[in-house]
């Protein structure tokens, strides 16, 4: 890996100078998600009797987003040009996480997706998901002038290959299909050949039966419920269909914060994790669910944005990256819960409970930040 | 210090594909937003309402059922609580361990054994978020303390309920004095429940059984209300959202059984049967006015507050077991021959089909020569010796039997079946009462069953005198002798009054129906009404004329023989008491008939009697005891 050293120093961004460049937006819009989340999970909380002593979900949600929103202040006071000499330790790490969860792993709905540390459970295809987007980058940025060769596409792909088989077989259907997500925006925004993009997304495409072969049978059995939620209504659809009921009973603007019926009374088995845009549907109505998807819209285009004026290829791989995490994630939650896509366990950013996921994506969104923040040359 | 653009590299970056992938998140974000105005505004109400359905559960409101009172206002079904322990498997600990654990507490608490618990639990095939009864009527302690430990006895509850518990004429639990005429309540079994759910039962419902608890109970039941409740997601409702039905309560009745009578003629006929050393028997008091049943006893009883709280298996089967049959209502399911009481049959119809006068004085037998039968093949009277020369009212008061052999014959078979028919002998009385039976009359159908053309002269005959091929409720003889009390009008036979409060006062009075007129002369029912005031002072009712009544007691004893022979050749036999007490003799103002009936009674006295004459000296508070020791004609009073 290529070892560009950077004269950008901690001491340097403290100067001062580069807050100025500070994307304000960009926290606005990652602040509101948060508060969006914490003001959700109270609501999927409120009628749950909770273990005396235990902090309440919405007392942990906000607990995270300081941590993360610490280390966002700062990724982003340090120029990002770091990742380039961590990436390799940082892909050793994952690699070594990810199958370490695998031997020790608790486990939670049938999938062994999390190791628990001093109490917190640490779900490492979290966290793993902003890691990879990071090794990613560094690898692109260093393809230089190669960026255009197949090389490129089958050295990323064999990159991501291996976290993505060690989350598929925990079994995390959804983490895998995020991992491809981000591997196939972040070749597109890098330059990579579309050609060869399209071949090797074609034969990945026409290889899905064979993952879908993979598959334990409750996974294929809710995959397909969105095709027709009544063929088991009782059993592995029956999570859909409420959801379905839940969205479509907000109708306008929704039953309130607190009194969705659905929500309150425990139809929605997993409504403050995978399920938590029901919650928001039915209790904000589509007004409510149209501000949220506008906040994302928001976030990403600023994402984006930060990208295009990215000062080198690193920069604007990470931003490359978490828009197709940002984007991928959404559609692939949202259209869960409104019945269009199938039922995969994909996490809503921000939003959908769990602090692994909101403290990965603060710190992602830090770094972000430096990329914002390193983006011109400072005049002195 | 370092250069900071050192390394700045300013990559190639494509706009295109920049642009490619604002584009992308543009379609994805309006499509989903899309959807969502698809599901939330355009079809929002369909699905507000599915989800509403899906949350919502209709549930039944139980109507309280209506009680029973005697006619003196007297409760004698009452609802009392009872407390049920339930445990909805789904709520219940998945680890085994767990969950036998808690098992083992519940069945400590409930003071059950475990096994049973257990065995409850599988036997349940409903859904897993049912609640399944595991022990009913637990103790109100034990219930208590079950639910104040709820949260370590995660999946058992207790609920409180109503069950029916039967009392006597003092107001306390029990369930003897009336158990045939109550009947009880019991759950509602699976295969009824197929049948039974259209018309509002539930899978858990109690139902009548037997007695004025099952005929009347579509109007004890009342009818059950409904609420829509809201449910969470295992299935808890949790509050309710409209009353779509209120219940209306049950019905209070008002039987017409005076439950202090209950006890007199209960008490009576115990220790009459007790001193001839059997079980059976019948003891039934009726106003002849109006049909109205004030008692009616059917030995053995069994205890039905044992039904209302779900009886045990040993229990039930005890019962079934019982050769003297405690579950049947010997008063109106059971015929049995009726002996001389059936002469009152016979007379009515000689003297109306003219066979007779009732002057005419017939010869009598030692042994009455069967007409068109081999010389010697003869039909005895009781009285081996003949009692001479009688007319109809000395035949009836003496019983002679070879005078009513002839008066049968010469009325014939058919003619003899219509007045039976006439009298109510051969078909349901029609008292509101499950598992009345019809009897048997003779007739050429009955003789041709039997493979023959016609009945034989002698079996006739021996008709004539309630043997052979004639077979009576107790019920219908009491009201077949009603009849004749009051002036010839076969009165419905009641059981219940009417309609009453909550305190037992009679709000609506059922109306008493007459079957039929009896289409028979007036003054042959007086000779017949006179021929039982004889019965009682010169016939053979011993000393009951002796009683200071206020009124001229008059009635009938029967012996019946059935069954085979004992060694000496003489049969067992049942006996009968049929009396009724007018102001005077021949009046048709009586207001008490009874009857009573000892099965097998073999012994020398008539039981029936003696059991009668004991009802009438504590019903009237006669300052007399008379009774005679049926098996040596001894006063019991002496000893």
């Amino acid at each position: 890996m290529a070892t560009t050293v950077t004269g950008a120093t901690f001491v340097d961004t403290l100067r001062g100078q580069r807050w100025r460049a500070f994307d304000r937006q960009l926290l606005l819009y990652v602040l509101l998600l948060v508060v969006f989340g914490a003001a959700m999970g109270f609501s999927a909380d409120y009628t749950v009797e909770s273990t005396p002593g235990a902090l309440s979900q919405t007392v942990k949600t906000l607990i995270w987003a300081a941590i993360g929103l610490t280390l966002f202040f700062v990724a982003a006071s340090i120029d990002y040009h770091w990742l380039q000499m961590l990436a390799a330790p940082i892909y050793l790490a994952v690699l070594g996480l990810l199958a370490l969860t695998m031997l020790v792993g608790t486990n939670l709905f049938g999938a062994q997706m999390s190791i628990t540390v001093a109490g917190l459970d640490f779900q490492f295809s979290e966290v793993s998901k902003v890691l990879m987007i990071v090794v990613l980058a560094s690898f692109l940025a260093a393809r230089g002038e190669r960026i255009g060769r197949l090389s490129t596409i089958v050295g990323a792909g064999l990159l991501m290959a291996i976290p993505a088989l060690l989350v598929f077989r925990q079994p995390d259907l959804g983490t895998a299909l995020v991992f491809v997500a981000i591997l196939v925006g972040m070749l597109f925004i890098a330059g990579a050949s579309i050609g060869w993009l399209a071949i090797l997304s074609g034969i990945v495409v026409a290889m899905a039966p064979l993952a879908i072969g993979a598959l334990q049978d409750y996974q294929r059995q809710r995959l397909f419920c969105f095709l027709d939620p009544q063929t088991d209504p009782q059993g592995a659809c029956y999570q859909l269909i409420q959801a379905l009921n839940a969205v479509g009973s907000g109708g306008w603007f929704g039953q309130g914060l607190t009194a969705g019926r659905q929500n309150q009374l425990g139809y929605l088995p997993v409504q403050s994790t995978d399920f938590i845009f029901t919650v928001v549907a039915e209790e904000l109505g589509f007004v409510g669910g149209i501000m949220l998807l506008g906040i994302f819209a928001l976030l990403v285009w600023r994402v984006l944005a930060i990208g295009w004026s990215a000062r080198d290829r690193l920069g604007m791989m990470v931003a490359g990256g978490l828009a197709s995490l940002l984007v991928f994630q959404v559609m692939v939650n949202i259209g869960m819960v409104t019945g269009v896509m199938p039922v995969t366990g994909v996490p809503l950013p921000f939003v959908t409970y769990g602090g692994s996921s909101m403290i990965s994506l603060l710190f992602g969104m830090g770094i972000l930040q430096s990329v914002r923040m390193h983006a011109w040359k400072p005049t002195f | 210090m370092a250069d900071p653009n050192e390394g700045r590299s300013d990559p190639p970056r494509s706009r295109a594909r920049f642009v490619a992938l604002y584009v992308v998140m543009a379609l994805v974000f309006s499509g989903l937003g899309a959807r969502l105005f698809q599901l939330q505004v355009v079809e929002g109400a369909q699905y507000a309402a599915r989800a509403s359905a899906a949350r919502t559960v209709e549930i039944p409101i139980r109507s309280p059922r209506g009680l029973l009172f005697d006619r003196e206002g007297r409760p004698l079904a009452v609802n009392i609580p009872s407390w049920t322990l339930y445990a909805r498997p789904a709520d219940l600990p998945a680890r085994p361990s767990d969950r036998s654990r808690v098992l083992l507490r519940t069945a400590d608490m409930a003071g059950l054994p475990v096994s049973t618990l257990e065995a409850r639990l599988r036997a349940f095939s409903g859904s897993p978020f049912d609640l399944v009864p595991l022990a009913r009527g637990i103790s109100r302690e034990a219930a208590l303390l079950i639910g104040e430990r709820a949260d370590e006895l995660v999946g058992i509850s207790v609920d409180v309920e109503a069950v029916r518990q039967y009392l006597n004429e003092q107001g306390e639990a029990d369930g003897a004095l009336l158990s045939h005429v109550l009947g009880y309540t019991g759950p509602v079994s699976r295969d009824e429940y197929a049948e039974l759910a259209a018309e509002g039962y539930l899978r858990d419902d109690s139902i009548g059984r037997d007695g004025v608890e099952a005929s009347y109970e579509e109007s004890l039941r009342g009818t059950y209300g409904e609420q829509l409740w809201e449910r969470d997601a295992s299935g808890r409702p949790v509050k309710v959202i409209e009353t779509l039905a209120e219940p209306v309560a049950g019905r209070n009745l008002v039987l017409s059984i005076d439950a202090r009578m209950q006890r007199v003629a209960t008490d009576s006929l115990l220790w009459g049967l007790g001193v001839a050393g059997v079980a059976q028997g019948v003891t039934m008091v009726m106003n002849p006015q109006t049909g109205e049943i004030l008692a009616m006893v059917s030995l053995p009883a069994y205890d039905n507050n044992k039904f209302a709280g779900g009886i045990s298996q040993e229990d039930y089967a005890a019962y079934l077991e019982d050769p003297t049959l405690p579950l049947r209502n010997h008063a109106i399911a059971d015929i049995y021959p009726p002996g001389s009481t059936f002469k009152l049959v016979t007379g009515i119809a000689a003297l109306e089909d003219g066979v007779t006068t009732a002057s005419q004085r017939w010869p009598t037998y030692g042994c009455y020569q069967i007409p068109d039968a081999p010389t010697g093949q003869c039909l005895f009277d009781w009285n081996h010796a003949g009692f001479g020369p009688l007319n109809m009212v000395q035949a009836y008061a003496k019983s002679s039997d070879t005078f009513f052999y002839q008066m049968a014959i010469n009325v014939g078979l058919d003619r003899l079946g219509f007045w039976a028919g006439q009298l109510g002998f051969g078909e349901r009385s029609g008292v509101q009462l499950p598992g009345e039976s019809a009897g048997i009359v003779i007739s050429r159908q009955w003789a041709q069953s039997q493979g023959r053309p016609d009945v034989f002269t002698g079996e006739l005959a021996q008709a004539g005198i309630g043997q052979n091929v004639i077979a009576v409720t107790p019920l219908q003889l009491l009201n077949a002798y009603s009849a004749l009390a009051n002036g010839g009008r076969l009165m419905r036979p009641m059981i219940v009054r009417g309609e009453a409060d909550a305190t037992g006062t009679l709000l609506r009075a059922y109306a008493p129906e007459i079957l039929r007129t009896l289409p028979v002369a007036e003054q042959n029912l007086q000779t017949m009404r006179i021929g039982a005031r004889q019965v009682i002072t010169t016939g053979h009712a011993y000393n009951i004329r002796d009683l200071r009544l206020p009124g001229a007691l008059s009635g009938k004893t029967g012996t019946a023989e059935f069954g085979t022979p004992a060694a000496d050749g003489s049969l067992p036999f049942h006996s009968w008491f049929v009396a009724w007490v007018p102001s005077v003799p021949g009046a048709t103002d009586a207001d008490l008939a009874i009857v009573t009936f000892s099965y097998a009674a073999t012994v020398r006295g008539n039981v029936s009697l003696e059991v009668v004459k004991y009802f009438l000296q504590q019903w009237y508070k006669l300052d007399q005891d008379i009774r005679l020791d049926p098996r040596d004609f001894s006063l019991v009073a002496a000893n």
